[in-house]
């Protein structure tokens, strides 16, 4: 029987078994009939294993739970800033944007507002390469872009703020030629992104919202560049899933797929637990330890040349590989590493399959040879890797 | 082991907020070309040109680093070994400006006491959305006895000016030594990379 037929088998079943989807998915999801959105789904521990509570549990927290965050983190401040914008005699009684009060809802807008410049900027630049992220959604937010809402939407809070740090900056400087907001308003004019018209949002505008939305929510670690990167993977295959129940929910199911999933991951990008026993620099270290066991050879070279774990693992480690690979290959090395229990370990084990796996090249080159090879990956089938890394895990 | 085909190595950082242009920056040098399209960097990356100065083949080493805030401890760490860093901000940001004290304190802390600096503001071309008037990016790189260059890496602007001189800077001090080993660590190795033996070792 194909893996499809007995994947599709796993997946009909009334309460899903947890193991054998396991195992099935940890050899690649197939593409056909659309089950990958729904296996990582179930392999995030979002969706439950009865599927019969599916329905209703995705209408909850899909349309419930994360409509209310939107209500909260978005549409709320943003009709309390247009009000606040327009009723200015009272504001200064009360609050107003210099209140130095760190309690002050002007301040709280403030900080947002560089959280959300910084998404901003590293959204647009999202899988660069490919067209599916400046396109536009067939799902846009109802909730966001309902034209009777006259608030102030992110989009339109990114415009505006860096419009008026433009025209703030320029009188400081004693410029008077301001530009006309017209001008000011195109912000990335060496970029060329297109702006979509109101009424519709490209797919990285739905990142966007996302990744504002978990940074509030998680106001500890906020955001950190290189999120985007996890996100998109999600939001790409969920947001292109051939069952049009599914793929409506893609942005509410891809937040609390990335909430999962970072609740595993998190610690590596919170820089006061660098230097833990939780923090990045131990799983970095562990790389150069796993391969010392498996390859002494190789492990030694590396330390001669002086090639620090740090110089490549870093990114490989914090992004799960997102960079390293075309995205069809990223979804396939995340098949195998949402379906394994020790997702983080195993990873490991994958980095340490992908040294392996040049080693000849490795034990061969000089500094900078190696560290090109290490920075840009020169092996593009996963599979040789996985199988590699999975048979580092079964001698261990 | 493969002869060597330089003189001297040079390691170089880049560091500044994110944003700012740093790895354009390095593309144009190092290749020649304008790329809108970069992802962010995330940690570091690394890049490598040969150059000639004064009958000197010199290679240089550049590490490009993350910008934002959260990276600072990963990147700090490549200061030690770095010969020369450059400190960009974006003439369009005023915010990345008001930074660079910081980014000179972190210099100050974390780098080699006899590191050439230099400051350099990116993305000159943009004269309509310039908010960093070009007099205070000369004053504050006065104010610290280092150079300063306005640059572009989208029109091709003083980029390959600004390493040269860098390099040029780093040539200027560094002794006659002994060959040494090409593997210097550039997180805890200090110092200058001296003269390279041009034979086989």
């Amino acid at each position: 029987m194909s893996l499809l037929c007995r994947t599709q088998i796993a997946l009909s079943e009334e309460n899903i078994n947890l193991k054998t989807l396991r195992e099935l998915c940890f050899n690649g999801i197939p593409f056909e009939g659309g089950i990958r959105a729904l296996c990582w789904k179930i392999l995030l521990n979002y969706l439950p294993l009865d599927q019969t509570l599916w329905e209703s549990f995705s209408k909850s927290r899909g349309n419930r739970v994360y409509s209310q965050f939107l209500k909260e983190m978005i549409i709320q401040p943003g009709i309390a800033k247009a009000n606040l914008g327009l009723a200015r005699e009272d504001v200064t009684l009360e609050d107003h944007p210099l209140n130095p009060n760190p309690d002050s809802r002007w301040n709280t807008y403030f900080k947002d507002n560089e959280i959300l410049l910084q998404i901003d900027k590293d959204v647009r630049r999202l899988y660069p390469d490919m067209a599916f992220f400046q396109r536009p959604t067939e799902y846009p937010c109802q909730l966001i872009l309902d034209p009777q809402n006259d608030y102030e939407t992110l989009r339109r809070r990114v415009e505006q703020t860096t419009l008026k740090a433009q025209t703030v900056n320029r009188n400081r400087s004693g410029v008077t030629n301001v530009s006309s907001p017209g001008k000011a308003l195109n912000l990335y004019p060496s970029n060329e992104y297109e702006v979509l018209p109101n009424g519709s949002e490209a797919h990285w505008e739905v990142v966007e919202r996302i990744l504002f939305i978990y940074a509030k929510l998680n106001p500890g670690i906020a955001y950190v560049q290189g999120m985007n990167e996890i996100v998109g993977p999600i939001y790409y295959t969920f947001a292109t899933d051939p069952n049009s129940q599914w793929k409506e929910h893609a942005e509410a199911d891809t937040f609390f797929c990335f909430t999962n999933l970072m609740s595993e991951n998190r610690d590596n990008f919170i820089k006061s637990l660098d230097d833990s026993q939780c923090g990045i620099t131990y799983k970095m270290e562990s790389v150069y330890s796993m391969l010392k066991d498996k390859d002494l050879e190789l492990y030694l070279k590396l330390e001669e040349q002086n090639i620090k774990p740090q110089y490549f693992t870093f990114r490989w480690l914090t992004l799960l590989l997102s960079q390293e690979f075309l995205l069809p290959d990223v979804i396939r090395i995340w098949d195998t590493l949402f379906s394994d229990q020790d997702r983080f370990h195993f990873l490991i084990l994958v980095c340490c399959a992908m040294l392996m796996l040049i080693r000849d090249s490795l034990l061969a080159g000089d500094f900078t040879v190696n560290m090109r090879l290490l920075q840009d990956y020169p092996i593009s089938d996963v599979h040789t890797i996985l199988t590699k890394a999975k048979e580092l895990q079964d001698n261990s | 082991m493969a002869k060597k085909t330089y003189d001297l190595l040079f390691k170089l950082l880049l560091i500044g907020d994110s944003g700012v242009g740093k790895t354009c920056v390095l593309f144009r040098f190092s290749d020649d070309a304008f790329n809108t399209t970069f992802i962010s960097t995330i940690g570091i990356d690394f890049k490598i040109k040969t150059v000639e100065l004064q009958g000197k083949k010199i290679k240089l080493q550049i590490w490009d680093t993350a910008g934002q805030e959260r990276f600072h401890t990963i990147t700090t760490s490549y200061y030690r070994g770095a010969m020369g860093i450059m400190l960009v901000y974006d003439i369009t940001n005023a915010k990345s400006f008001e930074n660079i004290s910081k980014w000179l304190r972190n210099i100050d802390e974390h780098a080699n006491e006899d590191v050439e600096r230099m400051l350099l503001g990116n993305k000159c071309d943009m004269e309509d959305k310039r908010v960093v008037p070009k007099a205070k990016g000369e004053q504050i790189a006065r104010e610290h006895g280092i150079r300063f260059f306005e640059t572009s890496a989208k029109a091709n602007i003083n980029i390959e000016k600004a390493f040269l001189t860098l390099a040029e800077d780093i040539l200027r001090k560094t002794p006659v030594k002994e060959p040494n080993s090409e593997n210097v660590d550039i997180s805890s190795g200090g110092g200058v990379t001296g003269w390279k033996s041009k034979c086989c070792s």
